[in-house]
């Protein structure tokens, strides 16, 4: 076995952390409020437009990897901005496939909620962004629901970031592409450590949300 | 009343349409409904009468009519639904709730939502998981809700909707007590009519989506202005017939059948083909000693008991007539199908309506 590189381990570790943090931030800012309206109001498409939130949840990840590479590509249309081979490509890779799992699954978890239930809440006189943060407050269990399956879908995933990232060492490698190198390269210990390090992450990250969700319940 | 109502809806349409299909559409049409400080007013009608949706007009969930309504109280109006939902959490937070929305210190909403929980008995069930609570529990906590706004207009859907007889007398005390110690108007509607002359001094009757009578609760009782609104408040027995003439005392003679007449105190000119309505507990039977005019006798069909109360079908001529009884006590007890027995009406109990 070859000197196993404790600090390589780290930097991709804390990368991981860094990017899918991120990514389920902005899924979460994004996503949260397009499932709150969608929950709330009526309009020509509304129906197509679930739908197609609902088919997003099984997007296949190197789909997304390939769309966004060929818009941030050099001569992409947002090729100007010089986004290709960054964390941030990998960033928005990451959002486009968390983003159907939030708003899919959250608008799940409301329309469990009664049907005049928001009708009530205003006839409480409560209105405006008080009325949100109850609303938010009663699917919260199924809110994190949401988190855990979209953190699950991009933590582990490795074709997205390895086609807009590039997997170089020291600026985009995060645990799935290293563990792909790893394996590639015939570096079997690498590989393995890698694999261990994201499996403990994503067990932990998933318990912790876990505990949050089942704790919290009145 | 001349004092000035707290909330008052005056015009008031909605329009309920299914997109392209008149058919299964449903309007609300009320031209003026007042609601005054300390009063109740109960709004009965059938299902589907647009009850639900006037209440819902009135507290303002209805956007597209919010111009037909004005609130002259200081305080806020407070709609409880025939289903109150809860958030998830406890009684006391839920009690709580409502306060957030009124920018209320935090002293005065802990010392407001102790008094709510107080007024309707919930003080035991304060940390109780609201989702565990049962359906007369749940009608508590909502009123709680509702009093700890301080609401000045209180409306109720439904309030004792699917409770036992015990928790509805219960909550119809307490809810008599919470407004007058408050000063709250209140609407409540309900297609329970004992329920509403428990609280109610004034009666509207809703009946296709039209306020067809609005009245002392006393008048709309002996008084419905139509046979469909007599049927509604328990004036069954409702009986055609043509005014023939006067009698000596000058009440309009009504032939209900050839050699069958009823003389009511009316002014409906001669040959006005009327629906004499009269409520059960004015037809008596066998009355030696009274002097209520006997108008005939008449055979007892069959008898109902509900245990308290005894309902009596008579035959009389072509027409039948319904009474009722107490229970367990004199003719209640005694009355049998078959049993000949003396009918007397008081002319000033039998009201006369067009056809």
């Amino acid at each position: 076995m070859t000197a196993f590189d404790a600090g390589a381990i780290l930097d991709a570790t804390l990368r991981t952390l860094a990017v899918s943090g991120a990514a389920l931030a902005l899924a979460v800012a994004i996503g949260l409020p397009v499932a709150l309206f969608l929950a709330q109001r009526d309009f020509p498409g509304r129906r197509a437009l679930v739908s197609c939130v609902n088919a997003g949840m099984g997007l296949p990840p190197v789909v997304v990897g390939l769309v966004v590479a060929l818009c941030l590509w050099r001569s992409g249309p947002l090729g100007a901005f010089g986004l290709m081979y960054s964390k941030s490509a990998m960033v928005i890779a990451q959002v486009l496939i968390a983003l159907p799992l939030i708003v899919g699954l959250s608008l799940a978890a409301t329309m469990a909620l009664p049907r005049d239930w928001h009708v009530q809440v205003r006839a409480l006189g409560v209105t405006g962004w008080r009325a949100t943060w109850l609303h938010v407050r009663e699917i919260r269990a199924g809110l994190l629901a949401a988190v855990i399956a979209a953190l699950g879908g991009i933590v582990s995933e490795v074709g997205a970031v390895t086609m807009v990232g590039g997997n170089l060492e020291g600026e985009t490698r995060v645990l799935t592409t290293g563990i792909l190198m790893y394996t590639q390269m015939g570096r079997y210990s690498e590989a393995l450590g890698l694999s261990a390090v994201l499996l403990g992450l994503t067990l932990v990250l998933a318990g912790a949300l876990t505990a949050l969700q089942q704790g919290r319940r009145a | 009343m001349n004092r000035q109502p707290v909330l008052s809806a005056r015009d008031l349409h909605v329009v309920r349409g299914a997109q392209g299909r008149p058919d299964l559409g449903f309007t609300l049409s009320v031209e003026a409904l007042d609601l005054h400080a300390g009063e109740a007013l109960a709004v009965i009608g059938p299902n589907g009468a647009g009850k639900t949706t006037l209440l819902r007009a009135l507290a303002g969930l209805e956007p597209e009519c919010a111009r037909a309504i004005t609130s002259r109280s200081p305080r806020p109006v407070a709609l409880v639904f025939q289903r109150p939902i809860m958030l998830s959490g406890s009684v006391a937070y839920n009690v709580r709730a409502p306060l957030w929305g009124a920018r209320v210190a935090a002293a005065q909403t802990s010392r407001r939502a102790a008094a709510a929980l107080r007024r309707f008995g919930l003080e035991g069930l304060a940390e109780r998981a609201a989702s565990t609570l049962s359906g007369g529990e749940l009608r508590r906590v909502a009123l709680a809700q509702a009093f700890v706004r301080e609401a000045g207009v209180l409306l109720l859907d439904e309030p004792f909707d699917d409770l036992d007889v015990a928790a509805r007398e219960a909550l119809t005390l307490d809810l008599r007590t919470a407004i007058r110690d408050t000063g709250t108007a209140l609407a409540l509607v309900t297609h329970d009519l004992a329920q509403a002359l428990l609280l109610a001094e004034r009666i509207a009757v809703l009946l296709h989506g039209r306020l067809v009578q609005l009245g002392p609760h006393d008048t709309v009782l002996r008084k419905p202005a139509t046979p469909e609104i007599a049927r509604l408040v328990g004036m069954s027995n409702l009986l055609a017939g043509v005014v023939t003439g006067r009698d000596d005392a000058g009440r309009a003679v009504v032939e209900l059948a050839p050699e069958q007449w009823i003389a009511a105190d009316s002014d409906a000119p001669i040959g006005a083909r009327v629906v004499a309505g009269v409520r059960p507990e004015d037809v008596k039977i066998d009355v030696g000693r009274g002097d209520t005019p006997v108008i005939g006798k008449g055979r007892v069909l069959r008898t109902l008991s509900d245990g308290s109360l005894v309902s009596v079908w008579i035959g009389w001529g072509g027409v039948e007539l319904r009474t009722l009884l107490i229970a367990g006590r004199g003719l209640g007890h005694a009355l049998r199908a078959g049993d000949i027995v003396s009918l007397a009406i008081r002319p000033d109990a039998i009201h006369l309506m067009r056809e």
